[in-house]
């Protein structure tokens, strides 16, 4: 009866959370530094949620840091221009996949579980080459 | 130098020696290898896979080549990009009581060290995963553990912590800690994964 009850109250409350589209979290930003969602243009103020699509704009003097939920960690620099086209997770598998696209500037990566869960499973694109992340910390520049 | 002049120079990318799209691949955290594949360069299908740390790859052509360069000639922009990463995401776990949803009291000092994480982390978010043991049905255990998780996620919410940083998520006997057979009492399953981002 008891665990009854539990189920009840539990099962309302967690339909109470916040909605799943959340893919990560800006951490810090400095300078001109925004998100773009569709035609609107956010601030890219610590605790901004990141969604999936989301494009991370800097300009001369900006710089953007995230945090993603599969605990992939993000930092652009100046004059950047990044797209998060794709990311699928699920946190209870911890599975997932994930595609950010390098249009212009400079990104610092760790990987995350998503990059664990296959092989491949986190891609990077550049406009002239495509990236298979196989593990952990790296920079790539599209100048 | 013409101003023209100088903006060709810039424009071709002779200026800085690497001007073209590069990849720099780092030790990890750990001091671990790691290792990153190009699957596409120059039009070209291939995998090509970087493995030496502190080295750099230019992108774009048909053959990729990698020159290790060693930790000291990485760039003083590309320090300043990877000094700002957030910190690791930090891990802590919560025991419970057998069949309740009610933390142990060994574990309680653990809640003022999650409050002190979320506390010095700006734009933080915080994932609780509530597990149970074997004991029981599975259909119970999966409520139990979400009824752990959000034990966790309200006691926090009253020391102040905005519920809008906070998920709860059950995963029922899915994810032991301690692998048991069914219907085993286990104080090392019955817990919730608290992770500060």
């Amino acid at each position: 009866m008891l665990r009854r009850v539990i189920v009840a109250v539990s099962l309302v409350a967690l339909a109470a959370q916040p909605a799943w589209a959340e893919i990560g979290r800006i951490k810090q930003s400095i300078g001109a530094a925004a998100v773009e969602r569709g035609k609107a243009r956010l601030p890219a103020a610590p605790g901004l949620q990141v969604q999936e699509g989301d494009v991370l704009v800097t300009g001369k003097n900006g710089r953007i840091s995230l945090t993603f939920i599969d605990n992939t960690r993000f930092s652009a620099g100046p004059n950047s221009r990044i797209a998060v086209s794709e990311f699928k997770f699920d946190r209870a598998t911890q599975r997932g996949s994930f595609v950010t696209q390098v249009n212009r500037g400079s990104l610092a990566i760790v990987s995350g579980q998503i990059a664990h869960s296959g092989r491949d499973a986190m891609k990077v694109r550049t406009p002239t080459s495509l990236l298979g992340v196989r593990g952990t910390r790296f920079v790539v520049k599209v100048p | 130098m013409p101003r023209g002049g100088r903006f060709i120079l810039a424009a071709t990318g002779l200026v800085g020696g690497c001007a073209g799209p590069s990849l720099l691949l780092l030790p990890g955290e750990q001091g671990d290898q790691g290792a990153v594949a190009v699957l596409e360069s120059g039009g070209k299908p291939q995998e090509t896979v970087v493995s030496d740390v502190n080295s750099r790859t230019k992108l774009g052509r048909a053959n990729p080549r990698t020159r290790v360069i060693g930790a000291a000639r990485v760039k003083t922009s590309e320090r300043a990009l990877v000094a700002r990463l957030p910190p690791p995401p930090v891990s802590f776990i919560l025991y419970f009581e057998e069949g309740a949803a009610r933390i142990t009291s060994e574990s309680r000092p653990q809640l003022d060290a999650i409050r002190a994480e979320v506390a010095r982390r700006p734009g933080v978010d915080v994932q609780l995963t509530g597990h149970a043991d074997t004991l029981g049905s599975s259909e119970d255990n999966d409520a139990l553990s979400q009824a752990r998780a959000l034990e966790v996620l309200n006691i926090l919410a009253g020391e102040g912590i905005d519920r809008s940083v906070m998920t709860a998520l059950g995963r029922g006997e899915g994810q032991l800690r301690v692998e048991t057979a069914d219907g085993v009492r286990d104080a090392a399953n019955r817990r919730v994964e608290v992770v500060v981002r």
